[in-house]
């Protein structure tokens, strides 16, 4: 392990200071989530973050340590090795909240991890082949292969939100890649028609009222449009400047159905107002082009792949929840990265971080 | 060692991705940034107001403390109407853990049926999973201890207590003090009940109804916080509930109880006596007691009455709803003969000394008039026509006086009008006159009909209060008292708030000196030996009053029945009014015994009697003397009593 002098002296401030700023609001925000003297163990959920912090840190740190080089070559055998670790739960967990997708008790969600390997992947199998060159769409088999598998994996453990979320980041790569307009417009029908069996066979009844509660939220104001509608109460009510830390109502009397996870922005929302969640906004805006700078001036194209690859994990999870928080989109568990609880999630988006950083730094290595 | 790398570089100089399809990517994660604060935008200071209320709504909770209804007491302090504690069972939906197990377990706690219970509370969705649902609403201090006692295995379950009213005396006195129920469509539409909530109780007769704003107080609330599950966090702020104000009333508890005993029957094969009755102080028009059967029990209303119930009371042929004493009209019969008499002499028309003889009957016209007494009275002055109640003597007079100033002297009585009772409902009656008859019947008036009025029939229509107010008349010198129910008014904690003045009573007219021959003729009508209201004697003191009978129907569908043989519909109505002491009044008891199948000195006046007694009884007590002894109280009843009990028993004839 070699750092060089002229990596160290390039390293990505800004983006260190950016994701600092937004781990420290979300803290903030996940302590007034957390906070009541109502259910035992709600501070509890506040240490653990802290506790995850401090590894996802030392993960993130760890991670800028390695010449992203180095990982390139080891990126075909993580993403094997995730997809085994992935399998896992399957075979040995009881299902837990519906889904299957837990390991040790519900303490570890191997998919989080699977979606860093597939970053990996993609971004080793286009730094072999360019996707400047990808121009016929039956060389998009293989990359596609490369999504598919984890994606059926996760979908197969019922966790259908993350399933969608790594076929997303999948997606995010397909832009680079140069088919003709037809090509596209088959892909396009292709992947309607797959959502059309997917809606048909492969969602659960309580998948489908979910998003029918969004199209028609006034169908049962119990559920999920009960959620949403609670939601967009506590985010109406937060104002210009909102109610203050700790103030929302929505959040301290618990009508935000759970508001330190799926709901984290609701309460954001509801105690910083509008002011307080355009800053954030913007954070995460300035965040994620920070990462595609980052990519353009990535020195070779695996650094820059897996730039976007991070971008990607941010930026779908974030623009899902803040869309099902907001009432543009159905209630879908979707944490919010950076800001939901979630020790796995958090040590993830430290580890995508961390490979942010590493490659920003060696911008200039060589 | 890095060389391996080099060929990785793209063309572009700037970037191994080429800048456009980047740029792209930059510009969808823009463009949803920017819906997101287009979106919030809208959220939070468009619909920011908005969205922030119904945040309060959902997190504010206002709760009514309803204010404990006023209570009713008698004369002396002695409570009438009060209210108790009710215990109240709800569970909130959202809170049980097990219902199955829960409604099993209620079900055996309660005595009722677990499958009810479950679907009373249904399985609401929404904000209704928490809302308390309600089992039972008075399920009595047993049952309350037995949930109370397994409620920490129950969650979800809830009890609490309410204030409820109160009939102490159960269905005595049933219509003075009237009923409650829950508000009325129609009721709050109306600019009186303008501050009322739909749901809440309001007094529907009687005083409650009429006494409805002092009685209510004003219902408190508190604004609490509550979270999702509906349980309080904190007190928003509270407004204490002020309790009803206290009611006083005139009504002497013991005599409205002896009252109500003398109509129940003592004997099970028979019913209890329909009818009224009104016993007042005849020198102010303080109501002592008032009567009304058959009756029901006013706190089958409180809790909102069950439809049986109130159908049953609905349905029945005797309307026990109605309050007879001031509502139900009857022909006054022989009692008015007293009115007559003080026309008679008061216009000059008669002497008391002079006689008139009855043969049995009377002839007008071509019509003839029978005396009750077939075989006739034989001469007759003015006492023993009333002692006897002799009809043709009064056909006589009524006659010479006619109809006009007989009924001058009905009103002048305050018959025909009403008495200005402080209760709600009561009817005026009628006294036929002249012009009635043109304006009504379309006809002139005949001279035979003021023969019949001269007895108290035809067209005739009194109230017991107005008799009781008439017989007053007489009793105190000529002075028409308005009937007072109300003494005063106080809070809940005893300030004063209202006394009512003693209404001014009006002069009738009429010479003190007319008045005392017919008081004195009244008096014999009781205590000379067979008078007509023999059975009114009270030991010790003197009693005046005068019995009647009203027929119900013609005599001719009764003629051929044995007297045990008509039916309880045809029978005739007993009636009597009496004041004592004669000479110095202090009280005064109009009683009217419908279907009573005997006549008013039979029927009625023993009930005047008890109530008369008890009123003396108390008085005694209160002087300190030492009560008669029951040997020397039956020896004087006995001296007096008539040696049947069918002497006393009229029998009009048209």
């Amino acid at each position: 392990m070699r750092i060089d002098r002229r990596s160290i002296q390039n390293f990505d401030w800004v983006l260190l200071a950016l994701v600092s700023l937004l781990v420290a609001l979300g803290l903030l925000n996940l302590m007034s989530a957390t906070h009541s003297g109502l259910e035992a163990g709600s501070s509890d959920i506040f240490r653990r973050q802290v506790l995850a912090l401090g590894v996802a840190s030392l993960a993130m740190l760890g991670v800028c340590v390695i010449d992203y080089r180095r990982l390139a070559r080891l990126a075909m055998p993580i993403y094997v090795a995730s997809l085994g670790f992935v399998l896992l739960p399957i075979l040995m967990s009881p299902a837990t909240r519906g889904a299957q997708a837990w390991l040790f008790d519900g303490r570890v969600q191997p998919s989080e991890f699977a979606k860093l390997a597939l970053v990996l992947a993609l971004a080793r199998y286009f730094q072999r082949n360019p996707p400047t060159e990808i121009t016929r769409i039956t060389q998009l088999g293989a990359p596609l292969a490369i999504i598919a598998l984890p994606v059926g994996i996760i979908a197969l453990q019922n966790d259908i939100g993350v399933a969608l979320l790594t076929l997303l980041i999948g997606v995010t790569f397909l832009p680079f890649v140069r088919i003709p307009w037809p090509a596209w417009a088959g892909l396009g029908a292709a992947g309607l028609a797959g959502l059309a069996a997917f809606w048909s066979y492969g969602l659960k009844d309580y998948q489908r009222t979910r998003i029918l509660d969004f199209l028609d939220p006034a169908r049962d104001p119990l559920s999920s449009g009960y959620q949403a509608m609670q939601s967009r109460i506590a985010v109406g009510s937060g104002g210009l400047f909102g109610t203050g830390w700790m103030e929302g109502s929505q959040t301290q009397l618990r009508f935000l159905p759970t508001q330190h996870t799926d709901f984290v922005f609701s309460v954001l929302a509801e105690e910083w107002g509008f002011a307080g969640s355009a800053v954030v906004l913007s954070l995460y805006l300035v965040l994620l082009l920070w990462g595609l700078w980052v990519a353009r001036n990535a020195k070779d194209a695996f650094g820059a792949m897996v730039a976007v690859g991070v971008v990607g994990i941010l930026f779908w999870p974030a623009t899902i929840n803040v869309a099902m928080v907001l009432g543009l989109a159905p209630v879908i568990g979707v944490p919010l990265p950076l800001f939901s609880y979630g020790g796995s999630a958090l040590l993830a988006a430290g580890i995508a971080i961390g490979l942010l950083l590493n490659v920003s730094m060696r911008r200039y290595v060589f | 060692m890095l060389g391996g790398y080099g060929d990785d570089r793209l063309g572009s100089v700037d970037s191994p991705l080429g800048d456009g399809r980047l740029g792209l990517l930059a510009l969808v994660i823009a463009l949803a940034f920017g819906v997101f604060l287009l979106r919030l935008f809208q959220l939070q200071i468009l619909e920011g107001a908005d969205l922030r209320q119904r945040s309060q709504q959902n997190s504010v909770r206002t709760l009514v403390l309803e204010a404990p209804r006023g209570a009713i007491v008698d004369r002396e302090g002695r409570t009438l109407a009060a209210n108790r504690p009710a215990y109240r069972v709800q569970v909130i939906p959202n809170e049980l853990r097990e219902p199955d197990r829960t409604y099993r377990a209620l079900g055996q706690l309660l005595e009722r049926d677990a499958v009810e219970l479950a679907s009373r509370v249904g399985q609401p969705t929404g904000r209704k999973r928490f809302q308390p649902v309600e089992l039972d609403g008075d399920m009595g201090e047993e049952r309350l201890a037995r949930v109370e006692a397994h409620r920490f295995a129950m969650s979800g379950v809830m009890t609490d207590m309410r204030p409820r009213r109160h009939y102490l005396e159960d269905a005595r006195a049933a219509h003075l003090l009237g009923s409650i129920g829950e508000i009325q469509p129609a009721q709050l539409q109306n600019e009186r009940f303008a501050d009322y909530r739909a749901g809440e109780i309001v007094g529907q007769t009687g005083l409650e109804a009429r006494l409805e704003e002092h009685l209510r107080g004003r219902a408190g609330g508190r604004n609490v916080i509550v979270d999702v599950a509906g349980r309080e966090m904190r007190e928003v702020d509270m407004i204490r509930p002020s309790p009803g104000g206290r009611a006083i009333l005139h009504i002497d508890l013991d005599l409205q109880r002896a009252a109500e005993a003398a109509f129940e029957s003592q004997d099970p094969e028979k019913p209890d006596r329909m009818g009224a009755l009104v016993a007042l102080d005849p020198r102010n028009g303080e109501v002592l007691a008032l009567v009304s059967r058959p009756t029901y029990d006013p706190n089958d209303f409180a809790g909102g009455i069950d439809s049986e119930i109130w159908q049953g009371l609905i349905g029945d042929e005797w309307v026990p709803l109605q309050n007879r004493a001031i509502a139900g009209q009857y022909s006054p019969g022989s009692t008015f003969k007293a009115i007559v008499a003080v026309a008679g002499l008061a216009e000059g028309e008669i002497d008391p000394a002079d006689e008139v003889f009855c043969p049995g009957y009377y002839r007008l016209g071509r019509r003839t008039y029978r005396c009750w007494k077939r075989v006739g009275h034989g001469s007759v002055d003015l006492t023993q026509a009333l002692v006897h109640s002799c009809d043709v003597y009064f056909y006589q007079l009524g006659v010479t006086l006619g109809i006009d100033r007989i009924s001058r002297y009905a009103k002048a009585f305050g018959l025909g009008q009403l008495t200005g009772i402080d209760l709600p409902g009561e009817k005026a009656g009628l006294v036929p006159t002249r012009d009635w008859k043109i304006r009504v019947k379309k006809e002139p008036w005949q001279k035979g009909e003021t023969v019949s009025v001269s007895i108290g029939q035809g067209a005739n229509l009194v109230t017991a209060t107005q008799l009781a107010v008439a017989f007053s008349v007489v009793a105190n010198g000529g002075q028409r008292v308005q009937p007072r129910i109300l003494r005063r008014l106080e809070t809940w904690d005893g300030r004063l708030v209202d006394e009512p003045e003693t209404p001014d009573t009006t002069s009738v007219g009429i010479s003190k000196n007319v008045l005392d021959i017919v008081s004195r003729a009244l008096t014999a009508v009781v205590e000379q030996p067979r008078g007509t209201g023999g059975r009114s004697r009270v030991p010790g003191v003197e009693v005046a009053g005068k019995t009647g009978t009203t027929q119900v129907v013609s005599l001719d569908l009764v003629k051929d029945l044995e007297d045990d043989e008509i039916p309880l519909r045809y029978r005739d109505h007993a009636i009597f009014a009496a004041y004592a002491p004669a000479e110095a009044a202090e009280i005064a008891v109009a009683v009217i015994v419908e279907h009573a199948g005997e006549g008013g000195g039979a029927a009625a006046a023993p009930i005047a009697q008890r109530v008369l007694a008890r009123y003396f009884e108390k008085r005694r007590e209160a002087e300190g003397a030492p009560p008669l002894s029951v040997a020397e109280a039956d020896r004087e009843v006995e001296i007096g009593s008539p040696p049947l009990a069918r002497a006393g028993v009229e029998r009009v004839a048209d």
